[in-house]
């Protein structure tokens, strides 16, 4: 096995400082970061071709490097921990065993952007994370790593963890500044940028939570270090995968970036398929990749081979469907999601996401028609790439992909009236 | 200036000006709903969206700048699948109810779905139905013609500076409100009519008076106060059914206050004064003739030791300068003052009354009146045994003295009642003249309906009394 950054230390013996500091050279690299440069900084985040781990992928040194150097408004990190994207379970695990690792990880980006104040922006349900970040983040207050004068640098930076009230929508990163900053959790338009003008008006950079915990280990080991560790170009690291659905060991795992097959990842790590049935398709970022059938899976798993093939790695949530499972039902609760965390401001996604779950639900239901597979195809075309932000895409992307790739399921369950009793 | 390139017409634009603006001036319409250049822009409704050459996807054009080379196509065949998209969105929920829709004729929806969109619709689900809501006296809501464009919560909290519209719910059941469904507030609620591009939030004032086609329309402005905010008269069969805010950028942005987008209704009150009047026997006002009437006023009037003659700030300038030449010839001696708003003397206590629009003076041309000379209203000077008070509709009477009182002009038969005579003139509406607001500028007043009954304009009253050969 190559090697793995956080899985070694996912358990509840790793949570305290004292651990953090004994096993994982704990703020050391916060250390090395306060005697650098804020451009040697993000210089060498650039080289360790990190890329976001929320889903879209995007280098994050370059993100970084968006912040402007004078602000008249104060800068903001805000770290994204929303992970609401069906079938994603990493965050959840980094926080509740690693929180230190997020917290140096923020206070890099804030030395690095010239911050001193840092939200994380938690998903209301993470109840249990929330408790365990705002215990560690008391911590690191009460040992110096937060507040005033960190390490006698002159550096302040604040922390403060928000918890979301369970909204999918709040994941999005400016639905989420608004939620952060009291308004209602929807989208802004964009431009301007967080990075122009984010939280509170403010230069904001929005990471994921397994973004910033890489941080620390690039500034340990150099950004050529961390991008070697990726086994394709413009790859770096390693990548936390959450293996759901239909395979016999389900969970967390980590893999060099780009160092497995989906095939590898659901035999090797995820144990093969539960009961040795046989695979009837995989979802490989969060339910709003583009499904893939059992013969499109010798893929590399990374963002590039991914998105080559017309679907996405996301948040690297990988959902398995064994063969006798209906995707009728599969593709009307996936739609149901995002018909119920559409916010409703932009017209194609609050009417087109309901109208593509009415016609899925009535074909499961058993009163679907010929032309509906055409009508969901067109409806899906019509909210694709022009909503406002992301999540009618994710919505559009999963309905088209199911009905292409398994039209002939649809077909002989709108044929034979209903299908598959077992599955409802 | 900067020049890009709109359906092969080249624009010229000024920095920072959205597409939407940059193709009006060069005559192509590029269809929108929750654009309004008084709001800001939030690109929801996303039906102005366009291709933009050398951007992978269609970009709203009420959120993009124009740039300078940049190639903007609002009708290719992708845009226009987006716009015919997004009007079939729009209306697989809408009642479609515009046969007894009072905004049918002048609704953007309407008028963009027969531009823009598909004459038939595949929507066979349910559709979704929200209950009606009481906004108050102003507006009428209903949710199910609403298309969401949160128009009327922008201008709440952004023109109104008032938090009362709110979006509730979310995705599919978002609905739009009042905050706990409580009445509006804001003394500019009739806006939230004006700006909404459905039937979804009416007049009550309105409904069901006209369709809109019949309505004929004239430009004027308000006679509310010193703004003197641009308006449009809205009247069928000499009847004004509204007024609507005209855009003036320099006056009242696209804006009319409640007061006076309603103020038109004394035109038509049964409690004016339409008729010739005297007093009677028994104290009250009788109807009379126009001769018996103009009689008795020079009987009341010329023969009186101390005439004080109250011109009201409500007139035009035309009407003050004709009493300017006509009092000192016709009833020399007489003091001649101005008078309209109570606590507004003069120019120097009128003031901004809100944060909007509205000013001190409720009358809307007290700034002219003053240019023309005219001295305030101070109180009747001793020894005054007569008062003759011209208006239109607006001034407020002060209290006045139990001396013979001749009016000319607009009155309410209460305000009438201890009068010897009333000669009826006309209002705002009824007439053509120039006022001049707080700023020095001066404006039209329209003639957009007859005189109301035997009601004459101030002019024809004056010749008719220089011309009586009193009997």
């Amino acid at each position: 096995m190559s090697e793995t950054l956080y899985i070694q230390h996912f358990n509840e013996q790793a949570r305290p400082l004292s651990y953090y500091l004994e096993k994982m050279a704990g703020y050391s690299a916060l250390k090395k970061a306060l005697g650098m440069s804020a451009d040697d900084i993000i210089t060498e985040v650039k080289k360790s071709n990190l890329r976001g781990r929320g889903g879209a992928g995007f280098p994050t040194g370059m993100k970084w490097g968006f912040i402007p150097k004078q602000s008249s408004k104060p800068k903001y990190v805000v770290c994204n921990a929303d992970e609401s994207e069906p079938g994603t379970f990493k965050d959840r695990d980094l926080m509740r065993y690693t929180p230190h690792l997020l917290i140096e990880g923020m206070l890099i980006a804030g030395h690095a952007i010239g911050s001193s104040i840092g939200y994380i922006y938690i998903r209301g349900e993470y109840t249990r994370e929330a408790k365990l970040l705002n215990a560690a983040i008391e911590e690191a207050y009460k040992a110096g790593y937060l507040g005033k004068n960190i390490l006698g640098s002159g550096f302040n930076f604040d922390l403060t963890v928000h918890r979301g009230a369970g909204a999918y929508i709040c994941g999005e990163e400016t639905g989420l500044l608004n939620s952060l900053e009291g308004r209602r959790g929807e989208p802004r338009v964009k431009p301007p940028f967080p990075a122009q003008a984010g939280a509170f008006g403010g230069p904001t950079v929005v990471n994921n939570v397994e973004t910033l915990t890489n941080i620390p280990f690039i500034l340990n080991n150099g950004g050529d270090w961390f991008a070697k560790l990726g086994k394709l170009e413009k790859s770096g690291g390693t990548r936390l995968i959450s293996i759901s659905g239909h395979v016999k060991k389900p969970g967390v795992y980590e893999i060099a970036a780009g160092s497995m097959t989906i095939r590898q990842i659901i035999d090797q790590l995820g144990g093969g398929i539960l009961g040795d049935k046989k695979l009837k398709a995989v979802i490989p970022g969060g339910s709003s990749a583009p499904v893939l059938t059992a013969d499109e899976i010798d893929v590399v798993y990374d963002i590039e081979p991914l998105m080559k093939i017309g679907t996405m790695m996301g948040s690297a949530a990988m959902m398995v469907v064994s063969e006798d499972y209906c995707v009728v039902r599969l593709i009307q609760r996936i739609t149901k999601f995002y018909e119920h965390e559409s916010c409703g401001q932009c017209t194609p996604c609050r009417e087109g996401c309901k109208w593509m779950e009415d016609v899925i639900h009535r074909i499961l239901e058993g009163h679907g028609r010929e032309q509906d597979l055409n009508l969901l195809l067109n409806i899906a075309d019509n909210i694709s790439g022009k909503t406002l932000c992301a999540l009618g895409d994710a919505a559009a992307g999963p309905v088209t992909s199911f009905v292409k790739k398994f039209r002939a399921d649809f077909e002989a369950y709108i044929r034979s009236g209903k299908n598959a009793q077992v599955h409802h | 200036m900067p020049k890009c390139t709109i359906d092969g017409r080249e624009a010229e634009f000024t920095p920072g000006q959205n597409l939407i603006e940059v193709a009006k001036k060069v005559g192509i319409e590029i269809p929108y709903f929750c654009y309004h250049p008084g709001l800001s822009v939030v690109a929801q409704c996303r039906m102005c969206a366009v291709q933009v050459e050398k951007m992978g996807k269609l970009q709203t054009a009420c959120s993009t700048p124009a740039t300078e080379g940049m190639v903007v196509h609002t009708r290719s065949e992708i845009a226009k699948q987006n716009q015919r998209s997004i009007m079939e969105f729009l209306l697989i929920n809408h009642p479609l109810d515009c046969p007894i829709c009072d905004k049918s004729g002048e609704c953007d929806l309407q008028d963009n779905s027969y531009k823009f969109g598909d004459s038939n619709s595949r929507y066979t689900e349910e559709r979704r139905t929200y209950l009606d809501l009481d906004m108050g006296p102003v507006i009428k809501k209903n949710m199910n013609r609403c298309i969401h464009c949160t128009r009327c919560i922008r201008f709440g909290e952004e023109v109104a500076n008032i938090h009362e519209m709110v979006a509730v719910r979310r995705g599919n059941n978002t609905e739009i409100t009042t905050i706990d469904g409580r009445p509006l507030e804001t003394d500019y609620a009739g806006n939230y009519s004006d700006i909404c591009p459905t039937g979804s939030l009416t007049l009550k004032d309105f409904r069901f008076k006209r369709r809109a086609w019949y309505l004929k329309k004239t430009n004027t402005v308000c006679e509310g106060c010193s703004r003197g905010c641009n308006m449009e008269i809205h009247q069928d069969a000499n009847r004004v059914h509204r007024c609507l805010p005209r855009v003036n950028m320099d006056v009242n942005q696209y804006w009319l206050c409640d007061e006076g987008r309603f103020n038109f209704h004394y035109l038509h009150s049964a409690e004016r004064v339409v008729e010739p009047a005297i007093k009677g026997k028994n104290d009250d006002l009788s109807m009379t003739d126009w001769d018996s009437a103009l009689d008795a006023a020079k009987a009341a009037l010329v023969g009186a030791r101390k005439l004080t003659v109250l011109v009201g700030s409500d007139l035009t300038n035309e009407e003050i300068l004709l009493l300017q030449s006509f009092i000192p010839q016709h009833l020399s001696g007489a003091e001649i003052v101005h008078f309209g708003t109570a606590g507004v003397a003069t120019v120097a206590d009128d003031a901004a009354a809100d944060k909007l629009l509205k000013r001190r003076s409720k009358t809307a041309n007290l700034h002219g009146i003053e240019q023309l000379g005219l001295k305030p209203f101070r109180g009747i000077s001793d020894g005054t045994d007569a008062v003759l008070v011209v208006r239109g509709g607006r001034a407020e009477l002060p209290e006045l003295p139990s001396v013979k009182l001749v009016g000319v002009g607009v009155f309410e038969k209460s305000e009438a009642r201890n009068f010897s005579v009333v000669l009826p003139g006309t209002a705002f509406a009824e007439k053509d003249g120039t006022i001049v607001n707080f700023q020095g500028k001066e404006q039209k007043l329209r003639r957009a309906v007859i005189p109301a009954g035997k009601s004459k304009a101030l002019s024809e009253i004056l010749m008719m009394w220089m011309n009586r050969k009193s009997s």
